[in-house]
């Protein structure tokens, strides 16, 4: 597997060190660095300036010991180096921009990219854990054990949106809770108190989980912090339909429309769908009957088509 | 460091450089009060000088939605925040005002100069007291836009009884209209290592050499407006420039004379006015009554300067808005506002004449003249009487050509009938 660093975050990384926002950077270095750093600009033609400017930046990026802190958690995972074709950091520019994700290819393989703010770089309580967690999710679409697939059985995007944010958060338990029960190296910050990082999960899970009941809840949280060898199946079993919605056949209150696939509390009156909507309706869903009942929006729509008029009727 | 005396503070401070002043100043007054966040002047600036690689964050000239909005976020709370830190509850206003050497009193509080000297940072001391801005808090430059602060917590559907009430709201925003402020005492300036920094001494405009920059980002850390902005594809710093080519009188449109900037001369709610003031050797105004900036900083006194205690002396001023919670804006600008707003929600015929030169030509007006008209109507404005004179102002540019002639009351014109239906 072959590391590759973004430039912008390396500088970015290295500007910070310079600067005395990440400790243990000897101020004499610093300006050593800068000293190189100025040089630089006179370097007439923009590429091979900015070549240089990358040269000199990795090089203190190593020098400060960046480099070995993100191979440090890298080693944390050995599937990864075989897995892997290439695994990059780049600089995020927000939070919400932060994280892992796995590229694949279908002739060049598989790539991981690690996106992270280079704040992180100021403190290693910031950094270290934030890559074991993201290296974590890599490592796991990697590891055979675990079974990942990008499919997500549902069949509209707003579905799809609900059903990812469950499986992020299900996801996410099980990789906290296992880096939690692992012995931390004798070089790494202390981490956030297991037990109250493990009640933050409770609630979050306890909200996205309420239509359970308590029993139920408790039960399948502790089987998730305690799985220490997850799998994608299972994970996404929890998170497709935990109301078990999809099997209800009959128009239920909270049961999918079979035309939209939303949840509705709001079927419509069978007997009040006239024969040109049923109609309508078959001639998009042949196999559908008035008996299985639709959303009165999905009704709506259908009574609404059949006031379409060719364009060309009013020419 | 060298003493300086600050006029807007009321009192000698302390800078890093000696007091040197421009032969002109650059300032200009917005009337907050008419913006309407268009963004106009926004986007002139930027179509002009920041469309290219590594310029895509940049905004020199920003509107931003108070008390939330800010651009980087929460600079100036930031700021304050720092300042606090730094002299905990001792950032206050005392004495009297004084003529034109102190307007708005004496500031016994710290500057960002002052307050830097006692706070040394990992890497040494600061020039000026800040902090470097994250990438996220550049990002969004207009986040809560249009968010209101309010006295209750809101219900849809339904507006807060009496929240509309003058004299304050008690639902409440503004705009904030903000851009370089070219400041007397630049923080940018004195914290740069390299010198790359200057003033210059034909209109006091700060710029950055772009040749002596190295990146070191000391004036984005130091700025507390946080106006200099770090350009990745240079590795070099870059603010706004007060659009210097129109101020020497090089916009081809305008014959040579001093033109305002382009985000003033865009500005759709004519709430800008921009200028040049004449010095004294200690940095304070000239008299010149017939400047209008003069008449609105030192006469009228209805524009302030925004966060004077920040010590840096900027010449960007203000009419605060008047629906706004008084203690909000005395911190914003200061203790002038009360007397601000009393002054311009009643305003006497002369500053009634002069609100009229904003937004009318792009050329730069250095002086106005008043021709009286008749009384057209009278009235009381919150128990204060208050009469219309329909006046006529004229602008004459630096060349003494007329540029402006506006009546008070807005002609009104009838459309033939004929042409009733186009415009
Ligand atoms: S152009 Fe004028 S009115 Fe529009 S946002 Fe800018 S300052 Fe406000
Ligand atoms: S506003 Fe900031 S950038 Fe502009 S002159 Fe003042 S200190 Fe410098
Ligand atoms: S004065 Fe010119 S450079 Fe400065 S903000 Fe306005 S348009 Fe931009
Ligand atoms: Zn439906």
């Amino acid at each position: 597997m072959q590391l590759l660093y973004e430039e912008e975050l390396v500088e970015g990384a290295v500007f910070l060190c310079a600067n005395g926002r990440r400790s243990c950077i000897p101020p004499l270095q610093a300006s050593r660095f800068s000293r190189s750093r100025e040089r630089l600009y006179d370097i007439p033609d923009p590429d091979a300036r900015n070549n240089a400017f990358f040269a000199l930046h990795l090089k203190w990026f190593r020098e400060w010991g960046l480099a070995d802190l993100l191979a440090g958690v890298i080693r944390e995972y050995p599937i990864l180096d075989g897995a892997l074709k290439t695994l990059s950091f780049r600089r995020a520019k927000a939070r919400n921009e932060e994280g892992a994700e796995l590229f694949v290819h279908p002739e060049e393989g598989r790539n991981g990219v690690v996106a992270l703010r280079i704040e992180r770089f100021e403190r290693d309580a910031d950094l270290l854990p934030f890559l074991l967690h993201e290296l974590m999710h890599l490592s796991d679409m990697t590891d055979p054990a675990f079974g990942y697939s990008r499919d997500v059985p549902v069949r509209n995007p707003s579905q799809q949106q609900l059903v990812l944010g469950r499986y992020r958060l299900l996801w996410d338990i099980t990789i906290d809770a296992r880096l939690s029960s692992r012995t931390p190296k004798p070089t790494e910050p202390a981490s956030r108190a297991s037990s109250e990082l493990k009640n933050r999960y409770e609630t979050e899970f306890n909200r996205a989980y309420c239509f359970w009941d308590e029993a139920r809840r408790r039960e399948v949280f502790e089987a998730l912090w305690n799985d220490a060898a997850p799998r994608h199946e299972r994970l996404m079993s929890l998170a497709v339909d935990p109301r078990g919605a999809a099997a209800m056949n009959r128009p239920e209150p909270g049961g999918l429309c079979p035309l939209c696939g939303f949840s509705t509390f709001d079927w419509a009156d069978g007997a009040a769908i006239c024969s040109e909507t049923a109609e309508a309706i078959r001639r998009q869903f042949p196999s559908w009957a008035v008996t299985q009942g639709a959303c009165n929006r999905c009704v709506e729509v259908y009574e609404a088509s059949q006031l379409e008029q060719p364009a060309t009727l009013f020419l | 460091m060298s003493t300086v005396y600050n006029w807007q503070l009321g009192r000698e401070m302390e800078y890093p450089y000696d007091a040197t002043y421009p032969n002109e100043q650059f300032a200009f007054v917005f009337n907050i009060n008419r913006c309407i966040a268009c963004q106009t002047c926004t986007m002139a600036c930027k179509s002009t000088w920041t469309f290219s690689k590594g310029q895509e964050y940049m905004w020199w000239n920003n509107v931003e939605t108070k008390p939330y909005g800010g651009y980087p976020h929460h600079w100036d709370v930031k700021l304050l925040d720092l300042l606090e830190k730094a002299n905990p509850e001792g950032q206050i206003w005392n004495d009297q005002p004084l003529e034109k050497r102190a307007p708005y009193g004496r500031f016994g509080g710290k500057t960002v100069f002052d307050a830097a000297q006692q706070n040394l940072a990992p890497e040494g001391a600061q020039a000026a007291l800040g902090y470097l801005p994250t990438d996220e808090e550049w990002s969004g430059p207009n986040k809560f836009e249009d968010n209101p602060l309010s006295e209750i917590k809101g219900k849809r559907g339904q507006f807060f009884p009496g929240g509309e009430q003058l004299p304050n709201h008690k639902t409440w925003f503004f705009y904030l209209q903000r851009l370089c402020n070219h400041c007397t005492y630049p923080a940018c300036l004195a914290a740069c290592p390299r010198k790359a920094i200057y003033k210059r001494r034909e209109d006091g405009i700060v710029l950055i050499d772009q040749e002596r920059c190295r990146g070191y980002r000391k004036c984005v850390e130091a700025c507390p407006y946080k106006k200099p902005m770090y350009r990745g594809a240079t590795r070099t710093s870059e603010k706004c420039i007060g659009c210097y080519p129109r101020i020497e009188g090089r916009e081809p449109d305008t014959g040579g004379v001093p033109t305002q900037t382009r985000c003033m001369a865009g500005c759709i709610g004519q709430i800008r006015l921009q200028g040049l003031i004449e010095l004294n050797p200690d940095g304070v105004w000239k008299e010149n009554r017939a400047n209008p900036l003069y008449y609105l900083v030192h006469v009228a006194k209805v524009a302030l300067p925004l966060y004077p205690q920040f010590g840096t002396s900027p010449n960007g001023y203000y009419i605060p808005p008047r629906w706004v919670p008084r203690p909000y804006l005395r911190q914003m600008f200061g203790p002038g506002v009360d007397a601000a707003i009393e002054r311009y929600t009643v305003p006497d015929r002369e500053l009634l004449a002069v609100l009229q030169l904003f937004g009318k030509d792009e050329r730069i007006c250095a002086r106005y003249e008043i021709q009286k008209g008749p009384k057209v109507f009278e009235t009381t404005v919150r128990g204060k009487p208050f009469e219309l004179y329909n006046d006529t102002i004229i602008g004459y540019s630096r060349k003494g050509q007329e540029i402006v002639r506006v009546t008070v009351e807005e002609p009104v014109h009838i459309r033939p009938d004929q042409h009733a239906n186009s415009i």
